[in-house]
């Protein structure tokens, strides 16, 4: 064996798997420059194994046990509180997109945008329409205007919803035949027939109108 | 005490390089882990004692000093306590706490990095020399932490991990490769490569060396 082959094998080979029959063994007898290596690149294997596998750890094993088992408490009651924490944020995410965001998104929640529209009248009068859709336009900061000029119309501001219901609303009473302001002489004589039952002691609900009252009409 | 590992040059590793080949260690092991698992903390304690220098052992290998290896072991067996119950008896309780070492040093060591700027400042610096009172393990422990740094500073993780385990613990190849998780092959491409890295500095003031380089 050569000097270069023995520095080869010394290279990478392992320097406890070295028997004394061994090539490199049997080269490095001859050979002091390779003898001098082999013997230095051993002991400070050797050392770095010794000082490394002998160094004992500083703390104490029992305490380290009785830190382990109060970290680990402390840990677990973290999770705990960390998970719980989670919960609580979910749900108030949850109730805060049930409650505003959703509704908002729909058009009818306290978020979304009020609209203003203006309903022109034939038959009502806006003091009587206004009457009318007044009980559905609490919420919201919804508002309704009267015209002060005279003319026959009403406006009306608030939700899509809202707007929507009040149309429907003065749509039907505008449209029943039956409605006092296309018979003008229907309120007059029912008032009338009324006034007389009275006098007469009849009750006033019993039996049957003899004019039809102005009423809303019936859902169906 | 752990059989020698170093038996064919006669070194004895110490009572940090364990640990055991035998069944019967094992299901002594694993009736330990049981009764831990099951809320006995003095059979914790027990298994704490025994496996503390090992575990201090595994973690030197991971630091970069022997300070962050203490920190890496109270680590192990913080995790230790919390996940014993998934320790399954089919295998060494040492292969499970080594597997248990590496991942609490890889994470220790980027949560090191993430809070670098921080030990930098004075006020992170430790008011007083633990080690004053005891000399001795001061020098060691220096001696330790001197002999990792030139050693391993320039090697790949994976190399100085399969370095130590072979060529310092003394386990085998095929042994290394079961409790890192890779395969033979793996492991003696790694010990070919840290070998030379390890040993090219003292090969160099062989005279033939320049030679052989060419």
């Amino acid at each position: 064996m050569t000097c270069e082959e023995c520095l080869s094998e010394l290279a990478t080979g392992s320097l406890r798997e070295l028997p004394s029959d061994s090539a490199v063994m049997q080269h490095c007898a001859t050979c002091p420059d390779c003898s001098r290596l082999t013997t230095l690149l051993r002991d400070r294997e050797y050392e770095a194994a010794t000082v490394l596998n002998n160094l004992p750890p500083m703390s104490n094993p029992i305490a380290v046990a009785e830190a382990s088992v109060l970290t680990a408490h402390r840990r677990r009651v973290g999770g705990v509180v960390v998970m719980l924490s989670g919960a609580a944020l979910v749900v108030t995410i949850w109730f805060t997109a049930a409650t505003l965001i959703f509704p908002a998104m729909r058009g009818n929640g306290p978020m979304s945008t009020l609209l203003t529209e203006t309903i022109p009248l034939s038959c009502l009068s806006p003091q009587q329409a206004a009457d009318i859709v007044d009980p559905y336009l609490r919420t919201h900061g919804s508002l309704y205007f009267i015209p002060t000029s005279g003319i026959s119309a009403l406006t009306v501001r608030g939700t899509a919803a809202q707007l929507r219901k009040s149309k429907d609303l003065i749509r039907e009473f505008e449209t029943d035949p039956g409605a006092a302001c296309r018979n003008p002489t229907a309120g007059l004589r029912a008032a009338a027939k009324m006034d007389a039952d009275l006098r007469q002691g009849a009750p006033v609900l019993a039996g049957p109108p003899s004019e039809k009252v102005p009423t809303a009409p019936k859902k169906h | 005490m752990a059989p020698n590992r170093f038996g064919k040059r006669g070194r004895d590793p110490g009572p940090s390089a364990t640990v055991y080949r035998d069944r019967t260690t094992w299901a002594i092991d694993a009736q330990l882990a049981s009764l831990a698992s099951s809320g006995d903390d003095s059979a914790f304690t027990t298994l704490v004692t025994r496996f503390h220098p090992a575990v201090f052992r595994w973690a030197l290998m991971f630091a970069s000093d022997p300070d962050e290896a203490e920190d890496i072991t109270q680590e192990v067996f913080v995790r230790t306590y919390r996940q014993l119950d998934q320790y399954r008896s089919d295998g060494p309780l040492d292969a499970w706490l080594y597997r248990m070492t590496r991942r609490a040093a890889t994470q220790m060591r980027r949560t090191r990095k993430r809070r670098g700027r921080l030990a930098l400042s004075p006020a992170a610096q430790p008011l007083r020399n633990v080690y004053t009172t005891d000399p001795g393990g001061r020098v060691d422990r220096e001696r330790a932490a001197s002999l990792i740094r030139e050693l391993f500073a320039t090697l790949p993780r994976r190399q100085r991990e399969i370095f130590d385990l072979v060529d310092l613990q003394g386990f085998s190849p095929v042994e290394a490769a079961e409790r890192t998780g890779m395969k033979p092959v793996s492991v003696r491409a790694n010990l070919f490569k840290a070998r030379k890295a390890i040993r090219e500095s003292l090969l160099a003031t062989h005279p033939a060396y320049r030679e052989l380089s060419r």
